[in-house]
């Protein structure tokens, strides 16, 4: 960087100066506007969402067809469907009686009802294909090679937890294509050897879908689930960092 | 007593080279706000165009025909078809799953990471690994609905058939009802009381049935694969366990879309084999199929 010959300032730094150096946007962000490279650095290591990230990462790592970004949007998908479904858990009662009809009432009367629903719907769809992606593109690019090992089981595990999250939400709607499908899905886990009944009661809360199934999916589905994804993230995250960022060749 | 003290081979994160890198912020914030962007544009369009799926109210007495689990266990639901349910639909998934967690404890070399495609003849491994999986899926899942049999008859004109004598080469199922299989062999016992854990029990063998439900499936889920890779090591293309992987790996994505494929848009009634454009779903409500 060339030194610069101090000028005098004009109107836009003045105000740039009133924006950025005072004392409120101080005691928020620490660092002023990320101009230069310092502040870049500090505005990635004082702020905690992108703490996830290092300061500075290999320049391979930032071309698109490296990663295609598919990691960080499955990420991206459970934050939306997080939002989706909270805005949906306001209208949505999870009770034989209620949920079909919330169902219609959220798709005819609730402002943005039909958006919020369809926007969660697709993005729970999106987030099933972008894990399944990002899991070939870690295997064809070798990142689970050593010291990774360790981080593709807790990937394969955030795997199966995505199916189970999407699986679980598949019953709320309590409609014919609900029922039926977790009836099938159901039944393809009650028929495991020995433990298999078993399973298929705990998880139904009966012999075949019903209320106590539609509160177990529920229960499942909102909190118990999500949490437990929350949790392996959290360790698939902090092991990228690790373990040495992403993969690069020898 | 002296202890030999065995350097063992730890992994450890790679040494960074600093003048190769960029700034997180902007080279990195930047590009991941633009794929959040495409995505939440996108999916609003598509939320815009295309209304979430909303049937009749659950009703247990009204049975859809064909029930489908979502579309991502269909794969399961499609190998259900073939073999026995418990095999198919957690037997299998478990044991793959574990397969999938274990390869970097079997594929240990640091050789070709970070990079597409990285070791020698990976594209090629690729490649044929995706076909073998697809053709033979496809294959597989034709013989057993007995299309293959048919085809053969239809194209030759009745010239070719097996008639009575070959019946139990038409699918999977007919191995057990075509051929004349003794008594005995249908009622083998294994065990000399009726071993009851938990709901069910286990005293005799049906083998015609074990066959045709277990004993041919494994053979062919364990076999395949590892014809292909002992194939590829002869040709001289596997040479690694990474090379191994990838041919297994690009067979079983490859074997994993055919199956979700067929389960959701080529089963139709009764889960026949048909067209997509020819599938229907009836209601399950009386006098409207």
């Amino acid at each position: 960087m060339s030194v610069e010959t101090p000028t005098k300032p004009t109107i836009a730094d003045k105000i740039y100066d009133k924006l950025f150096h005072n004392y409120i946007w101080k005691s928020i962000f620490r660092t002023g506007y990320p101009n230069t490279p310092r502040n870049q650095m500090l505005v990635v290591a004082t702020n905690v969402f992108l703490h996830l990230h290092p300061t500075r990462i290999h320049r391979t790592h930032v071309k698109i067809t490296h990663t295609y970004c598919l990691g960080g949007l499955s990420f991206f998908m459970f934050l939306g469907l997080t939002i989706t479904g909270i805005l949906l858990m306001f209208y949505y009662v999870p009770s034989v009686e209620r949920a079909y009809l919330d169902m219609q009432n959220i798709t005819t009367t609730v402002q943005f009802g039909q958006l919020m629903r369809n926007m969660h719907r697709w993005m729970a769809h999106a987030m099933v294909i972008l894990v399944f992606l990002h899991m070939m593109r870690v295997f064809y690019t070798g990142a689970y090679k050593p010291p990774r090992e360790f981080n593709w089981v807790v990937g394969v595990v955030l795997l199966v937890l995505t199916f189970l999250l999407s699986f679980t939400g598949y019953l709320l709607p309590w409609d014919q294509l609900a029922f039926w499908a977790i009836t099938v899905g159901t039944n393809i886990a009650g028929s495991a050897p020995v433990l298999g009944p078993k399973t298929r009661f705990w998880l139904l809360g009966g012999f075949e879908v019903g209320p106590d199934s539609l509160i177990r999916f529920y229960t499942l589905h909102v909190i118990g689930l999500p949490l437990l994804a929350a949790i392996f993230m959290a360790v698939h995250f902090w092991r990228i960092r690790r373990d040495g960022g992403l993969a690069r060749p020898l | 007593m002296a202890t030999a003290v065995v350097a063992r081979p730890v992994a450890r994160p790679q040494a960074r080279a600093r003048d190769e890198e960029v700034l997180v912020w902007p080279d990195l914030v930047f590009i991941e706000f633009i794929a959040a962007m495409v995505f939440t544009i996108t999916l609003f369009l598509l939320s815009f165009l295309v209304n979430a799926p909303l049937l009749d109210q659950a009703n247990a007495d009204v049975t859809p025909n064909p029930s489908k689990a979502p579309w991502y266990l269909l794969n399961l639901q499609e190998l259900l078809l073939h073999m026995n349910a418990a095999m198919a639909g957690v037997i299998i998934p478990t044991i793959w799953l574990v397969i999938l967690g274990a390869f970097p404890y079997f594929d240990r070399e640091t050789e070709g990471q970070g990079k597409w495609f990285g070791t020698a003849g990976a594209i090629r491994l690729t490649v044929v690994g995706a076909l073998v999986g697809f053709i033979g899926t496809w294959f597989l899942i034709f013989w057993d609905a007995g299309k293959l049999a048919y085809l053969i008859g239809k194209w030759s004109g009745g010239a070719i058939s097996g008639g009575d004598t070959f019946r139990f080469l038409e699918n999977v199922r007919s191995i057990q009802t075509q051929l004349p299989w003794p008594e005995w062999s249908t009622r083998i016992t294994y065990l000399p009381f009726n071993l009851k854990i938990l709901d069910s029990g286990f005293q005799h063998l049906n083998f015609p049935a074990w066959l045709v439900e277990q004993g041919i499936p494994i053979a062919v889920l364990v076999g395949l694969p590892s014809l292909m890779i002992y194939a590829m090591w002869k040709l001289g293309w596997v040479m690694t366990r990474r090379d191994a992987l990838i041919a297994l790996f690009s067979g079983f994505v490859a074997a994993y879309g055919v199956l979700t494929m067929v389960g959701t848009a080529f089963r139709g009634a009764g889960q026949e084999l048909v067209y997509p454009w020819e599938l229907t779903v009836s209601e399950g409500i009386p006098g409207q199929e």
